[in-house]
C-alpha cells in the first residue's frame, strides 16, 4: 500500500478485473490466484487460453503454474533478487521505453545504476531461477505492450514486502506498461473490503481519502467537518500496537477481527491482552480475541446490513440487508454511531447512506458516489468525482496520478530470519479455496470442512522421509517462538527445505509459529518466511484427511 | 485504422431488417444485440459455441439446411429468418423429442432449480404424449459424498455445458462424457466422488445447467421452496476482494419471519465483474448466517471473570465508559481501534471517526492492511 502510494501516488490496482481476459502478457508472483482469488484466477485462464503469455514467480508450484508458459521457483524471500535481474536485463539490453521515461519518471537513473550489479547469472546463484529464463521474463515483460503484473500477500508480507513493490514499480515505470488497458500493477486484496477500508481512512497516518493526518490542511478540513481539534502525530499501526498492547496501549477496541488468530507471533500478544486495562470485541460470533474482552458486541453480518464493499479493482458495490440480525444484534455502524453519543460525540446519522455521503463530501475522488446512485447504475471504480463522472476503469491514462512516477533504487536484504542448524527449514503461510481468515464463517460450513477438515503443513517428500515423516502422519511444527500439532502432506508443490501451512485453523494456529518482526516501512509481519523444524509425532496416520488436492504428491517416486 | 476493410460497415438482413455487424459475431450474437429473441439450451456467452442442441436453428436463405446461429458466424449480405414456419416446426417437433426424455414432475423439477427447457416446452407446447415417456440410460453417481453437487441423470440432455464450463472457465476438467450411446452421462474419471476429483466445489455446472440436471444439494436436501417463490437481494460477497455480485435468495417467512437465507445464485453472465461466476465461498458458504454459534445478546464480564448477557444499553455504556476511562488515566494515546477489512466502508469511516474525533487518537487500523 505505502509502496504504491508513493511510486504511483494511489494504492490500489491500476486496471480493472475485466481487462485480465484482454492482456497479453500476465506477470503473477506472490499470489496463488486460484486459491485466495478464483473468481479472479478464471480470468486469467480465460486469458491463457486465449494465448496470452503467463509468467508465474513462485518458491510453490501452485494450480497456475502447471498452466504458465514459464514458473520461475524462487527460494522464499529473493524476489528483489529476481526483478532487478530482470530490471538489469531491460536496462542492459536497451528494452526499456525512453520516450514514457522521459516524460513520466523520475528516478531512472538511480535505478539502472543500482540494478547493474545484479546480473541474470548472479540471481540464478541467489535465486535458484536459470538465468535464461529470468532473461526471458524480463523480455517478454518488456516487449508485450498489454502486459500486467498482479502480487498480492507473498509480496508484501515479508520484512521486505514494500523493497518488492519499488522493485515491481521500477517494471512497470521503465516499460510504460502504465495506464493503458490491461497494462499496470495490481496488488490483489486480501479480505472483501480491505480497500474499503483503507479508502475510509482506517489507518494511523491517513484521514479519508488517503489525506494525510500531519498535513495541515486536511486536518483543518476535518476540524471544520468534525467540529473538534484533531492530533496531528501519526498513530501507531496495528503490527507496532499489537507489539505495545498490555504496554503503551492499555485500552482496546477491535470490530470484525479475531486478532488472536490473525497476528504474527501471537503467543506475545496474549500476553498483553491479559494486561490491557479495557478490551471492547464487536463480532458476530464468540472469537478467540472474545476470550479476554470486558465487554463483547453481538453485529450483524454482511447480509443483515446495508453499506457497501470496495473490491480490488476501487469498485465501490453495495451491500444490501436481506434479512433480519440473529437475536439483539446489530449492525456495526448502528453500534458505532451508539457508542460515540455515549462517549461524548454528537452524531447525527441515521442510515449507511448518510454515512457514506459524509465521507464522499470531502474526498474528491469519491464525491460523485452515493448509495443511491450504485443501487441505480450497479457498482463504479473511483476515481469517480461527479455525480455524472462514469467511474475510472484504469488509472494514470495521460497522467501518473502523482505527476511523475518514482523509481525508488532497492537493494536486496535477506529476510529477518534464515534457516539455520536449529531449525533448517523455511516456512511460509497462505491462505487456501475452501476456509478464509480465521476460519470463524467458513469452519462452520459443513461443506468445506468436508474438503479440508484439519491443519496441515506441506513437506518436500525428501525433507519428510528424511525425518521418517509419511503422508498423513502426525507432525509437530516448531519455530522459535512456539509449536503446532498438524498433519503432514507429501507435497510436490513445496522446494526441498521449505514447508507451507495455511494459517485458519484455531487449534493449530500457524501465527503462533511466525515472527512478528517487521517492514520498516509497513510494519507488515513476516508471514512469508522464518526458520522452522518438524519431527514426527507418535499418533495413528491419516492418509485421507485432505481428498481430492491438488498440492498432495500422489507418487512421490514417480 | 487506414485498412479499408475495417471502416466499412458489414451489414445483414434479419428478419427483414438490415443490420450492421461486427467481424467474428455469430448470428446469435447480433441478433441478441438487436433485441431478437432466439430460443437456446447449449449456449453460454462464456463458453465457446458447441452447437449440439439445435433449438438455436435458424434459416439462411440459399443454404439447404437449417443453420445453428450460436455457431454460425456472420457474414455480410446474409439473409436469415429466426421465426419462419420451417423454423417453428423444426423447433416444435425438437423440443418434443427433448420432452419425451424428461422429466414432466413440474413441482420436483422446480425444486431442482430454474428449468429452461421446461419452460421452453410449454411455450411451445411441444409435449406430444402419443410420444410417450422414455426413461434414460444414463447413470447417475448416487453415491457421491460431496456436499454441494447433486447430478439427476433423467433431466440430463447432454448439452455439455457443465462439461465445457469446467472445462473452459473452471479449467479444472472434473467431470466429462462418459460412456456410449444411449447410456453417455456425465461423469468423473473412473465415476470417483467429486470430492476426490480435481473439483474445486464452484457450482458453476449448476449455474450453467439449463435442465436443473445439475443441482445444489442442500436446498434440495433441506426441501425448500422452488427458486421463484424466493426474494433476490442483489448484494455484494463478504469473502475476498473480487467483490463478486450475487443474489441472496431469501425465504421471508423463514426463521420466524426474520427471513432466512437458503440459496445463493449469480447474476446473468455479461452482467456483472464476476460474468456470472462465484467460487465455493460465494456460491455455498451462507450457512454461518444463521449459526446457532452466531452472538445474538451483548456480554459484558462479571467480577468471577465469566460473562453475563446483559441490555445494550448497559454493555454500551460500559464499553464508552472503559474506554474514557483509560483515557483519562494514560491519554488518548494509550487507546487502540482496530477496524476491519471484513465490515463496510461505512462502518471503517465511523471507527476512524470514533478514534479520532471522539477519543482523540490516531491509533487506528484496519486488520490486514496489505
Ligand atoms: S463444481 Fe466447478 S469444478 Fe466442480 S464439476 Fe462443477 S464446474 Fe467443475
Ligand atoms: S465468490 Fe469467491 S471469488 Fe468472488 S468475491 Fe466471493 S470469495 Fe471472492
Ligand atoms: S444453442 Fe445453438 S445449438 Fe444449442
Amino acid at each position: 500500500m505505502a509502496g504504491l502510494v508513493t511510486t504511483f501516488g494511489a494504492g490500489a490496482m491500476t486496471n480493472s478485473i475485466g481487462e485480465i481476459r484482454e492482456a497479453d502478457c500476465l506477470f503473477v508472483i506472490g499470489s496463488n490466484t486460484t486459491e485466495a482469488h478464483p473468481i479472479i484466477a478464471m480470468e486469467m485462464k480465460r486469458a491463457v487460453r486465449r494465448g496470452a503469455t503467463l509468467i508465474v514467480a513462485d518458491p510453490r508450484a501452485i494450480w497456475l503454474s502447471s498452466i504458465a508458459t514459464r514458473h520461475l521457483q524462487l527460494r522464499p524471500g529473493t524476489d528483489v533478487w529476481l526483478l532487478n535481474a530482470m530490471a538489469h536485463v531491460i536496462v542492459t539490453e536497451g528494452l526499456w521505453d525512453r520516450a514514457f521515461v522521459e516524460t513520466h519518471v523520475e528516478g531512472f537513473e538511480d535505478v539502472a545504476a543500482a540494478v547493474a550489479a545484479y546480473t541474470p547469472e548472479e540471481a540464478e546463484r541467489v535465486t535458484g531461477v536459470a538465468a535464461e529464463d529470468i532473461r526471458w521474463a524480463a523480455r517478454t515483460y518488456a516487449q508485450t505492450p498489454k502486459a500486467g503484473i498482479y502480487y498480492t500477500l507473498g509480496i508484501t508480507e515479508h520484512s521486505h514486502g514494500t523493497d518488492n513493490v519499488y522493485a515491481l514499480a521500477n517494471l512497470v515505470l521503465m516499460t510504460g506498461h502504465l495506464g493503458r488497458a490491461s497494462a499496470g500493477m495490481n496488488p490483489l486484496r486480501g479480505q472483501n473490503n480491505v480497500q474499503g477500508a483503507n479508502d475510509a481512512g482506517a489507518s494511523p497516518i491517513f484521514l479519508p481519502g488517503y489525506q494525510r493526518v500531519d498535513d495541515p490542511e486536511a486536518r483543518a478540513r476535518y476540524e471544520r467537518a468534525w467540529g473538534v481539534p484533531l492530533s496531528p502525530t501519526p498513530g501507531m499501526n496495528l503490527n507496532v500496537m499489537m507489539k505495545r498492547v498490555g504496554s503503551d496501549i492499555r485500552g482496546l477496541f477491535v470490530m470484525g477481527e479475531d486478532i488472536v488468530m490473525s497476528e504474527p507471533n501471537v503467543a506475545r500478544l496474549e500476553e498483553g491482552l491479559n494486561r490491557v486495562e479495557f478490551l471492547v470485541v464487536q463480532d458476530i460470533f464468540l472469537n478467540e480475541t472474545a476470550r479476554f474482552a470486558d465487554v463483547i458486541l453481538p453485529a450483524a453480518a454482511f447480509a443483515e446490513k446495508d453499506g457497501t464493499f470496495t473490491n480490488s479493482e476501487r469498485r465501490v458495490q453495495l451491500v444490501r440487508k436481506a434479512v433480519e440480525p440473529p437475536g439483539e444484534a446489530r449492525a456495526d455502524w448502528e453500534i458505532l454511531v451508539e457508542l460515540a453519543r455515549r462517549s461524548g460525540g454528537a452524531w447525527a446519522l441515521s442510515s449507511a447512506a448518510e454515512v457514506y455521503d459524509e465521507m464522499a463530501k470531502d474526498v474528491p475522488r469519491f464525491a460523485g458516489l452515493s448509495h443511491a446512485r450504485l443501487a441505480r447504475e450497479g457498482g463504479l471504480q473511483w476515481p469517480c468525482p461527479t455525480p455524472t463522472h462514469p467511474g475510472t476503469r484504469f488509472l494514470h491514462e495521460g497522467r501518473i496520478l502523482r505527476g511523475k512516477g518514482l523509481m525508488v533504487p532497492v537493494a536486496y536484504r535477506q529476510s529477518l530470519e534464515l534457516a539455520d542448524e536449529l531449525y533448517p527449514l523455511v516456512l511460509s503461510t497462505g491462505r487456501t479455496l475452501y476456509h478464509y481468515n480465521a476460519a470463524t464463517q467458513t469452519r462452520r460450513e459443513s461443506g468445506l470442512a468436508a474438503k479440508q477438515q484439519e491443519a496441515w503443513v506441506e513437506l518436500h517428500p525428501a525433507d519428510a522421509k528424511r525425518r521418517g515423516i509419511g503422508d498423513g502422519d502426525q507432525v509437530e511444527v516448531r519455530t522459535r517462538r512456539g509449536a503446532v500439532t498438524v498433519r503432514a502432506v507429501w507435497s510436490r508443490q513445496v522446494r526441498r527445505g521449505a514447508i507451507w501451512m495455511p494459517f485458519h485453523f484455531a487449534e493449530a494456529r500457524a501465527n503462533l509459529l511466525t515472527n512478528d518482526a517487521g517492514d520498516p516501512v509497513t510494519q507488515t509481519a513476516e508471514y512469508k518466511v522464518c526458520a522452522a523444524d518438524v519431527r514426527r509425532l507418535d499418533a495413528p496416520p491419516s492418509p485421507s484427511f485432505l481428498p481430492g488436492s491438488f498440492y498432495r504428491d500422489r507418487d512421490p517416486e514417480g | 485504422m487506414n485498412d479499408p476493410n475495417r471502416s466499412r460497415v458489414l451489414t445483414l438482413t434479419l428478419d427483414g431488417l438490415e443490420v450492421p455487424f461486427s467481424e467474428g459475431e455469430t448470428l446469435l450474437d447480433v441478433a441478441k444485440r438487436v433485441g431478437v429473441t432466439i430460443p437456446t439450451l447449449c449456449h453460454d456467452p462464456r463458453l465457446e459455441p458447441a452447437g449440439v442442441c439445435r433449438t438455436c436453428l435458424v434459416e439462411v436463405e440459399g443454404w439447404r439446411r437449417l443453420a445453428p446461429s450460436c455457431a454460425t458466424q456472420a457474414t455480410a449480405g446474409m439473409r436469415v429468418t429466426t421465426d419462419s414456419a420451417r423454423v417453428e416446426r423444426h423447433r416444435k417437433g425438437l423440443l418434443g423429442l427433448y420432452a419425451t426424455d424428461h422429466p414432466g414432475d413440474r413441482a420436483a423439477a422446480e425444486r431442482r432449480g430454474p428449468d429452461e427447457l421446461l419452460a421452453m416446452i410449454d411455450r411451445y407446447g411441444a409435449r406430444d404424449e402419443a410420444l410417450g415417456a422414455l426413461s434414460s440410460l444414463r447413470a447417475g453417481r448416487p453415491k457421491d459424498a460431496n456436499p454441494y453437487i447433486d447430478f439427476d441423470p433423467e433431466a440430463c440432455i447432454l448439452c455439455e455445458r457443465c462439461v465445457r464450463y469446467c472445462d473452459e472457465v473452471e479449467a479444472v476438467s472434473a467431470i466429462t462424457l462418459a460412456g456410449r450411446g444411449a447410456r453417455t452421462t456425465i461423469s468423473t474419471a473412473d465415476g470417483i466422488g467429486l470430492l476426490d476429483s480435481s473439483c474445486e466445489l464452484c457450482g458453476g455446472c449448476v449455474d450453467t445447467c439449463p435442465t436443473g440436471a445439475m443441482a445444489e444439494k442442500l436446498p434440495l436436501t433441506r426441501g425448500l421452496r422452488a427458486e421463484r417463490e424466493l426474494a433476490k437481494v442483489r448484494t455484494t460477497c463478504n469473502f475476498c476482494g473480487v467483490g463478486c455480485q450475487l443474489d441472496l435468495n431469501v425465504d421471508p417467512g423463514g426463521r420466524d419471519g426474520r427471513g432466512q437465507v437458503v440459496k445463493v445464485t449469480s447474476p446473468a453472465p455479461g452482467t456483472t465483474t464476476n460474468d456470472g461466476n462465484l467460487c465455493v465461498k460465494g456460491r455455498f458458504a451462507y450457512d454461518f448466517l444463521h449459526h446457532a454459534d452466531r452472538l445474538t445478546a451483548p456480554l459484558v464480564r462479571g467480577a468471577d471473570g465469566q460473562l453475563y448477557p446483559t441490555t445494550w444499553d448497559d454493555a454500551l455504556s460500559r464499553a464508552a465508559q472503559g474506554l474514557l476511562g483509560v483515557k483519562e488515566r494514560h491519554g488518548a494515546d494509550a487507546l487502540g481501534f482496530v477496524s476491519s477489512s471484513r465490515c463496510t466502508v461505512e462502518e471503517n469511516y465511523l471507527v476512524q471517526k470514533l478514534a479520532r474525533a471522539v477519543f482523540g487518537t490516531n491509533n487506528v487500523h484496519q486488520c490486514a492492511a496489505t
